[in-house]
């Protein structure tokens, strides 16, 4: 665990001493800041006149603000995300340093965590901006902290997840604008494909009677399979409902085994260089 | 501390190691020679753990390196060929890091990375950036992090590869001194180096070994070479040149030149001088030869270049 939280601490240090990492941070605080600046500004221009902008009475701070606004965050970090996670392996394979580190005397487990950890790392220092943010929605309004704490670790665990097929892509390149790019598609893939899905219908249109009633009956429970697949597998789906305090296990096991599954293709990557060198 | 048998490795249809075997004992100092892409580097590399065999047994220290890969590496200092390090890092950070990575005592981390500096004379590098070092500073940099923890076996890819003649003379002497508590495997291009380094040499060649010998036995062991030239007809002058006592054999390299080879120290300039100066030959010179570890280098690829077509 030592030897993971020394690859862990270099990673933080290589990052927050080059102009990168507060370039990433900076960027990042500046886009959150005005998102959050200007959906707080529209927040209470509708609570001073609910009826001028179309709502019958004060409408829910959860549902107007904060959701919105973290799932905001979340998604901002699909454009940030990428530039954090692309350096992690590619870099050192790029660099030649991969040598050093695959004969020093380290553990797979030790390389993998201790770049995931740097990667929650960076994530806590964003996560510290949008705190700020919270906390500011908790002092002047009324709305429970366990909701905004919550919300907070809904937008860890979504970055969680973020970071670990990042780590994962970054592990089969070289070439760490490819893994950036790559990254980038796959997050904004799910994230498309996610909003289509959501315009699906609940069952297929027409199946031809000649089919017969049992083709039918499959037909239509394969797409309610992909449908669902369509609705629940992108990254941001299952935020929607967290950050508004609402919690669900499946939502959270969602993310857990996210970041469990990629973090555990991202060892076999790592291990492939026994078979495939 | 190092036996390797059978080694063997295989990049698609390109053979980079072919059925090597040798061994290291204890404190040697090993001279690993070679052309460019021999075979050298990729042997290094298994020998570390950074690539698997495809088929062999290397055992270092008296750990299995697939089957005990951290005991392998926990034992092993090793330096790659081009010195990779993170450029934004300091010197010292960079040193901790490694330090921490092998595990040496928390208390001892500074004193470790201090040891080490003055060692490959960094001492006063330790707050320059990386990316900024010279390329000899850079290569003391490799070796330093190799030495960290003091590992039992060091395995250095060409390590004064770049160095101006100073640098070089002073990092061979830092590598000499490790001799006794360390094994060496090193690899290089500069065969007066291994002479002067190193006790045994491995010369390889398109994968596999050409020549392993001591120095001594290389550059011709307990014999003696003159080169005789004289003027006369060879068949007499060779039969002269056998009867003087001591002298083991005579070879005729035309145009009026020969190699007499007898025991070290048999002194026989008198006795060839005396020998020609009889009958109908002149005797135009003698000259002492040695055979360098560049003549044994040439011929042994040579040959087995010879042999490949």
């Amino acid at each position: 665990m030592r030897s993971a939280w020394a690859v862990c601490k270099r990673e933080l240090v290589s990052f927050f001493t080059t102009p990168v990492g507060y370039v990433i941070v900076g960027t990042y605080a500046a886009i959150a800041g005005l998102g959050f600046a200007a959906s707080f500004t529209e927040f209470c221009a509708i609570t001073v006149n609910p009826a001028e902008k179309g709502y019958e009475g004060i409408p829910k701070l959860e549902e107007l603000l904060i959701s919105p606004y973290l799932l905001f965050c979340g998604q901002l970090l699909m454009f940030i995300g990428p530039l954090i996670t692309m350096r992690l392996l590619a870099e050192e394979r790029s660099r030649g340093t991969m040598e050093l580190l695959l004969t020093y005397p380290l553990r797979d487990r030790d390389i993998v965590f201790g770049k995931f950890g740097a990667a929650l790392g960076i994530v806590l220092v964003l996560m510290a901006i949008v705190g700020v943010h919270l906390a500011v929605v908790g002092v002047y309004t009324d709305v429970e902290p366990a909701v905004l704490a919550f919300g907070l670790l809904t937008l860890f665990l979504m970055s969680a997840a973020f970071m670990s097929l990042g780590l994962f892509v970054s592990a089969w390149t070289r070439n760490a604008v490819t893994a950036g790019v790559v990254t980038f598609a796959l997050w904004f893939i799910s994230y498309i494909v996610g909003t289509f899905g959501q315009s699906l219908p609940g069952a297929p249109a027409n199946i031809p009677a000649q089919l017969g009633v049992n083709a039918g009956r499959a037909i239509g429970f394969m797409w309610g399979i992909f449908r669902q697949l369509v609705v629940e597998l992108p990254l941001d789906r299952h935020a929607e409902r967290m950050a508004q305090g609402i919690v669900q296990p499946q939502d959270i096991a969602y993310y857990l085994l996210f970041t469990v599954f990629f973090l555990f293709l991202t060892f076999r990557a790592l291990e492939s260089r026994r078979w495939r060198a | 501390m190092i036996e390797v048998s059978g080694l063997t490795k295989v990049y698609g249809t390109i053979t980079a190691v072919q059925d090597l075997s040798f061994r290291v004992a204890k404190g040697e100092i090993i001279g690993f020679l070679g052309p460019n892409g021999a075979g050298k580097s990729t042997t290094m590399r298994i020998l570390t753990g950074f690539t698997p065999p495809t088929s062999g047994v290397a055992k270092v220290a008296g750990f299995h390196i697939e089957d005990q890969p951290i005991e392998v590496k926990r034992r092993v200092g090793y330096m790659p060929e081009n010195v990779p390090a993170y450029g934004e890092m300091l010197v010292r950070a960079f040193l901790r890091y490694a330090a921490e990575v092998k595990c040496v005592a928390r208390g001892s981390l500074a004193a470790e990375v201090d040891r080490v500096m003055s060692r490959c004379g960094l001492g006063d590098m330790a707050n320059r950036v990386i990316r900024n070092l010279s390329k000899g500073y850079r290569q003391r940099l490799g070796l330093a992090q190799a030495l960290i923890g003091n590992p039992p076996v060091l395995i250095l890819d060409e390590p004064t590869s770049g160095l101006d003649p100073k640098q070089i003379v002073e990092i061979r002497q830092v590598i000499k001194e490790l001799a006794p508590e360390h094994t060496v495997l090193l690899s290089t291009h500069i065969l007066p180096e291994v002479a002067m380094v190193c006790e045994r040499v491995i010369i390889i060649n398109r994968g596999h070994i050409v020549a392993q010998d001591t120095m001594h036995n290389l550059t011709g062991g307990d014999t003696e070479l003159l080169e005789v030239e004289a003027r006369g007809v060879s068949d007499a002058i060779v039969s002269k040149l056998s009867a003087i006592p001591g002298v083991t054999t005579v070879e005729t390299l035309g145009n009026g030149r020969y190699h007499v080879s007898a025991p070290r120290g048999s002194n026989l300039n008198e006795a060839i001088i005396a020998a020609l100066a009889q009958g109908d030959c002149g005797l135009t010179g003698i000259q002492r030869k040695r055979r360098t570890l560049e003549d044994v280098f040439i011929a042994a690829v040579a040959s087995d270049q010879g042999a490949a077509e």
